[in-house]
């Protein structure tokens, strides 16, 4: 039972770390970057660099978000910019640039599996029950993105902006907001968070490739279930993450892991605005 | 160019076509013809992501799974039933049937009324991953990540293969071309333009979406027979998501809309990868990868159309451009007896009873009531935010209200979506002009009567028939002069003009006009009014009309209501209203906070 | 449409005229292998070892005074790519021969094409068994051979109840099937077998359930390459201690893994520490020819070297390169390679030394004991 418990808790917090900054581009740019996996990736390679360099791997986190938020930069000004107006262009041309990222990094790093040193091993002793130590600190690390996150969004004439522009980007750019820049910025961010994604699950995942793929479907659907609010991602990471590893552990691991996409496809069709208030 | 004509030089081009297949195997070598046969198979789904994605505007990522649904059919027969021609009709069957099966639950969940094209691409996008798995976990029954293979198949010849392949290829692609050049194929991209405006003209989107998701989903079935009986080998990455993608990724380099942009895309991709891929495997999905980007953002027709403009556009530099070309259709008016709009039913033609809209606390509208008879001209007048519009909406879409009931001819409304207003009897044109802006004047307005006169799966038609009323409309302001032209090519009053004929195309009872002289000149409001009072007197219509200008209120209006923070404070006849000190008050102090009806109830000025 | 006819043909003639001139006094080996996708972190492994091999015939005169030369394609590790290969190969490059390891779905995608082509395919992937063509060979092992290797020296460690976790795909559910039934029949108990899509990076639920069981030993057969990895860091991450065997881990990716694979009990047909003159003249060749680009060779390539000078054997036998008379000549003849000797007579498919090995710390494999000519059982009752 307080496996079970640890279970759901620790993948509903990997989630939110993967999904929170592709909810960030959704909800401003109202578009699903398909990219995100790549950016993934890219953070992966980012924290295999960090190690294999001898750093820190701590030093990995910050490293991939820059990684990730440069490359980022350059997506949103060449590729995404031009696509404002074509939703579902923009996912195929950010698809397309995943297919590049992989292979740009096959052709610099090779196809193989790359091992990256893990920042925390071991188990914990949590009410007598010994739990991976790695898991439960990301439990620790995604709540200090949702509260940074909030933080900014809240705190911050930045986050203002944004909250505006994703309310009514026409009635904020009447207002004098520049829409431009809080998108170029919010992409730049959630690719960082992407590459933030990449380097916390290197201890759990391979690093090839092709890692980031995985994850994508999983959350773009929490994504889309949740609307634009870090709060009812939340929530999303913690129902559809735990009926996951219900499903996973009950059913066959097989069904758990079609459980968020069957679910969320689901809910949507039920409840348009799924887990968001109206 | 007469419809014949242009029927038998695309039978012409078939044929051509067809040879071309039929010589294949003769010029070119056993590789190519091997490698060919299944390309043209991959050609025919890619054909169906086109339809689809290019025409009806649905980004599919899951055409792969109704491939694997054809080949697994057939698959699943001939190694567990053994192969015989019973069991290869059986196998067809199965194939086709399962892919429809799949299509419709598909549809059922990305297609309905409501649901957002992101919503559709996001299930397409999750079919294939259940589909895979699925096929994973089925064992020795599947064969797993294996696939099947070893089973018998059917004692052809690889140049037979190949006629069969291509053969059906041109036949598919042929089907698809007429059709998306007929009439009925105009109604795809009318869907994908405005798909609002569509359901407003009384068409079920939901279920046209659906009907040709079925269909591609068939094509698609049976191209995977064909693959499975050749290939004699099925395996789960046929129906995976990176094939589904790969179909888009040809389209999208072929030109999507083009149809055979997508089947040379598939065509020349595919067999250039067998060639390539194998010498430079990361680099050749690299360059794909960077092409696909290129195309998306640069040239998102594709690369045909630019492949085609080019030599266009140098002759145009040549030669002077050519005018306009001669309208194709030529409207006729429908014979009084053959019009099909709703009987007037007993009682009002409009009755609105308790009708309230909320959006979480805020309330737009409570407690309205009214009713209108036919041949009545009622103004809803009113500042901004009384709720004028958010009304029209109500009538015109079931869904819309939060409490209260309409009835139109006497029939409740009920919940029903926009395309069963419509068949009640209500036609709406919107505040901003809302037509096809691709399609020219003649196709948006036979889009407008494809509810009463159901268009041909291959022809166009060369009369078009329309109410006298819409055709009134036409000859008035000119637009019977431009029945070729380009609705986005059209002045913003020439736009307004073409809604207002399209919505009374529909033969409607009730007519909702939502602010229809917006931004128009004297002369061209002068028309619309003139028109408005025709329709009422003339035909009996009732009409509903939104209106500022209050002058253009007082010409037209038999009957005025006046909405104010969404309450009735007045219905009455036009003298009442001028009269009125409470409009005064509503009109002068729109701004300010206190006037005296929002501490009191509504004052009861109402007429009986 | 017939002007864009016009050009396509144009395009395709250009495509076609791109084949290779031909030279009689040559014999080509056709290498369809997974270069893209799944198997192309082996797949250089594999090119490298046929290299070797045909660069020692050549040096050697050839075959029947016949220079070799070697085609490679990629199939991309699947179907649809696995068409594309061997049609090029077969109707294309006209190869006399196909010496391959590739995935089963690129395999059996391949077979009715070399049904078509008529020409000898030899498969040297280890792989879930029971897979049969007249003009097919395998040399690698199945899992009649690799797990009793480990599931005996389990046994006689004390293990007594066993968990199974496997991937959801043919190898990973044959590999398990059988070890459940070796490991009953051999008086232990399966107390839980669990498998995870293919393509599974999260093994949370799975952890959690072999924690609660608490079983003696655990026996994996995972896809190659990144669920092997993540299974094997979330189980050492979940503090899971028991006895680990994998069965479908290579040395190298075990080198990947780094500390989180030290002590897994691994079974095969070839590890680089086997020590026998004829292995250590193979890597020595290995490492003279390749240097610093040396893929490591492992229990996917060797077979690859092996396979080809079967080949040379069989047609030297044959007298000739006619399919139809070097396919029955495959079955008779012995190839002394880096495994022992080695004859494709059991069925079309060979009996094998297999050896028992445990990864040490610094990622090379330690042999603790070897089994001899372990006997591949029923495979192609209906081949002989």
């Amino acid at each position: 039972m307080i496996a079970q418990t640890l279970d759901i808790v620790t993948t509903a917090a990997i989630l939110y770390a993967v999904a929170t900054g592709l909810l960030l581009v959704f909800g401003v740019m109202k578009i699903i970057n398909f990219a995100h996996g790549g950016l993934m990736t890219l953070g992966g390679y980012a924290a295999l660099v960090t190690t294999q360099a001898g750093l820190n791997p701590w030093l990995a986190i910050p490293i991939a978000a820059l990684f990730g938020g440069v490359t980022g930069m350059a997506i949103e000004r060449f590729v995404v910019r031009p696509l404002y107006s074509r939703p579902l262009d923009a996912i195929l041309a950010t698809w397309g640039l995943s297919i590049i990222i992989g292979q740009l990094i096959t052709l610099a790093f090779g196809r193989g599996v790359q091992f990256t040193q893990s920042p925390l091993s071991g188990t914990i002793d949590i009410l007598g029950e010994g739990y991976s130590a790695y898991r439960l600190a990301l439990v620790g690390i995604a709540a200090l993105l949702g509260l940074a996150l909030t933080a900014l969004l809240q705190g911050t004439r930045l986050g203002l902006e944004t909250r505006a522009v994703i309310m009514n980007e026409d009635l904020a750019r009447g207002l004098g907001i520049n829409s431009g820049l809080v998108r170029f910025l919010t992409f730049t961010l959630g690719s960082a968070l992407a590459g933030i994604a990449g380097a916390l699950i290197t201890p759990l995942s391979s690093v090839d490739p092709a890692m980031g793929v995985p994850w994508l479907v999983n959350a773009f659907m929490l994504v889309l279930v949740s609307g634009a609010s870090l709060v009812s991602l939340l929530f999303a990471c913690l129902v559809l993450g735990g009926a996951q590893v219900l499903v996973a552990t009950h059913f066959s691991p097989v069904l758990g892991g079609l459980t968020i996409a069957v679910l969320a496809a689901i809910i949507l069709r039920l409840r348009p605005q799924g887990f968001a208030r109206d | 160019m007469t419809e014949a004509r242009r029927l038998s030089l695309i039978l012409a081009v078939a044929l051509l076509a067809l040879a071309a297949i039929f010589a294949g195997p003769y010029v070119l070598d056993t590789y190519s013809v091997n490698v060919l046969t299944r390309s043209l198979l991959y050609a025919a789904v890619a054909l169906t992501v086109d339809l689809l994605w290019g025409f009806l505007g649905i980004l599919t990522f899951g055409q792969s799974v109704f491939f694997a649904c054809g080949a697994y059919a057939a698959g699943l027969v001939f190694t567990h039933l053994d192969f015989s021609t019973g069991n290869a009709v059986l196998a067809l069957a199965l194939g086709v049937g399962g892919a429809l099966l799949v299509a419709a639950i598909v549809g059922w969940l990305a297609f309905w009324h409501g649901a957002s094209a992101l919503y559709a691409s996001v299930i397409t996008l999750v079919l294939p991953i259940v589909a895979t798995q699925l096929l994973y976990s089925g064992g020795t029954f599947t064969g797993s990540s294996s696939g099947l293979s070893g089973f018998m198949s059917f004692d052809l010849s690889m140049e037979a293969w190949f006629w069969l392949a291509g053969g059906f290829l041109v036949l598919v692609t042929t089907a698809a071309y007429i059709f998306v050049k007929s009439d009925a194929g105009k109604l795809l991209v009318a869907v994908r333009e405005n798909e609002q405006r569509c359901k407003y003209l009384g068409l079920d989107t939901s279920r046209l979406k659906i009907l040709v998701y079925l269909a591609c989903a068939a094509i698609g079935a049976i191209a995977g027979y064909i693959y499975a009986g050749y290939a004699m080998v099925v395996a789960p990455e046929l129906a995976g998501f990176v094939f589904g993608t790969e179909l888009v990724i040809w389209t999208a380099l072929g030109g999507r809309g083009t149809l055979l942009g997508p089947v040379f895309g598939a065509l020349i991709v595919d067999y250039e990868s067998a060639q390539l891929a194998g010498d430079y495997p990361f680099v050749w999905q690299l360059i794909i990868g960077v092409l696909f980007v290129l195309v998306i953002v640069a040239f998102p027709r594709g690369l045909l159309p630019v492949l085609f403009d080019l030599p266009r556009r140098l002759v145009g530099l040549l030669r002077p451009r050519r005018a306009a070309p001669a309208a194709s259709v030529r409207l006729s008016t429908l014979d009084a007896a053959e019009t099909q709009g709703v009987e007037p039913g007993e009682g009002p033609a409009l009755s609105v009873a308790g009708v309230a809209k909320r959006f979480g606390s805020l309330t737009v509208l409570e407690a309205i009531d009214f009713e209108a008879r036919a041949g009545e001209l009622v103004s809803l007048v009113g500042p901004n935010g009384a709720g004028k519009t958010t009304l029209m909406r109500c009538i015109a879409d079931g869904a819309e209200r939060s409490a209260g009931s309409i009835a139109v001819n006497g029939y409740d409304i009920g919940r029903k979506p926009p395309e069963a207003c419509v068949a009640l009897g209500v036609g709406r044109k919107f505040q901003m002009a809302n037509v096809f802006e691709t399609l020219t004047v003649a196709q948006c307005l036979q889009i407008a009567r494809v509810r009463h006169a159901r268009p041909s799966l291959w022809r166009r038609a060369e009369v078009l028939p329309l109410p006298e009323a819409a055709m009134h409309v036409i000859a008035t302001t000119g637009l019977d002069k431009q029945l070729s032209t380009p609705a986005h090519l059209l002045s913003h009053g020439m736009k307004q003009a073409l809604e207002l004929a399209m919505v009374l195309a529909l033969e409607p009872r009730v007519l909702l006009l939502d602010e229809p002289t917006a931004g128009l000149t004297k002369t061209e409001r002068m028309q619309i009014g003139a028109i408005l009072i025709e329709l009422t007197k003339k035909q009996g219509l009732c009409v509903l009309l939104v209106e500022h200008d209050l002058d253009f209120v007082r010409e037209i209006s038999s009957r005025v209501i006046v909405l104010h923070q969404g309450h009735i404070v007045l219905d009455g006849s036009v003298e009442e209203v001028v009269a009125s000190e409470l409009v005064k008050q509503v009109y002068a102090g729109s701004g300010h906070a206190g006037i005296d009806h929002e501490t009191a109830p509504a004052p009861k000025e109402m007429p009986a | 449409m017939s002007r864009l006819s016009l050009l396509m043909a144009g395009v395709f003639a250009a495509g076609l005229l791109t084949g290779p001139a031909l030279a009689a006094d040559t014999i080509t080996i056709g290498i369809p292998v997974g270069l893209s996708g799944a198997n192309s972190v082996v797949a250089p492994s594999v090119v490298q070892s046929a290299e070797l091999a045909v660069e020692e015939i050549n040096a050697k005169g050839g075959i029947l005074g016949k220079k070799v030369v070697l085609e490679v394609a990629d199939d991309a590790s699947g179907a649809a790519g696995a068409q594309k290969a061997f049609d090029s190969l077969i109707f294309q490059k006209k190869v006399d021969v196909l010496i391959s390891m590739e995935t089963s779905a690129a395999r059996n995608a391949g077979l009715p094409i070399v049904n078509r082509g008529k020409v000898p395919y030899i498969y040297t992937s280890f792989y879930e068994g029971r897979s049969c063509s007249p003009y097919m060979y395998v040399n690698a092992w199945v899992p009649d051979q690799q797990v009793a290797p480990i599931v005996d020296f389990f046994n006689k460690e004390g293990a007594k109840t066993y968990f199974l976790i496997g991937s959801d795909y043919a190898f990973g559910r044959g590999m398990l099937a059988f070890t459940k039934a070796y490991i009953e029949k051999t008086g232990g108990k399966v107390v839980g077998d669990e498998y995870a899509p293919m393509d599974a990076t999260d093994w949370t639920a799975i952890l959690s359930k072999v924690k609660a069981a608490n079983p003696d030993a655990i026996i994996t057969s995972t896809a190659g390459g990144a669920p092997n990895v993540t299974l094997t860091k979330q189980l050492r991450a979940a503090g899971i201690k028991s006895l680990y065997g994998n069965l479908a881990v290579d040395e190298g990716t075990a080198k990947a893994m780094g500390p989180d694979a030290e002590g897994i009990y691994i079974a095969g047909s070839y590890f680089t520490n086997i020590d026998t003159p004829a292995n250590k003249a193979f890597l020595a060749a290995m490492e003279k020819k390749f240097g610093k680009d040396l893929k490591t060779p492992n229990d996917l390539s060797v077979p690859e070297y092996e396979a080809v000078y079967a080949y040379k054997a069989a047609v030297e036998k044959a007298g000739t390169t006619d399919a139809a008379k070097v396919i029955p000549a495959l079955a008779e003849v012995a190839v002394e390679g880096p495994r022992g000797t080695i004859v494709m007579n059991k069925q079309r498919h060979a009996p094998l030394t297999m050896y028992l090995g445990q990864v040490k710390a610094d990622g090379s494999v330690g042999i603790i004991s070897s089994f001899k000519d372990v006997d591949p059982g029923e495979q192609c009752p209906k081949l002989k």
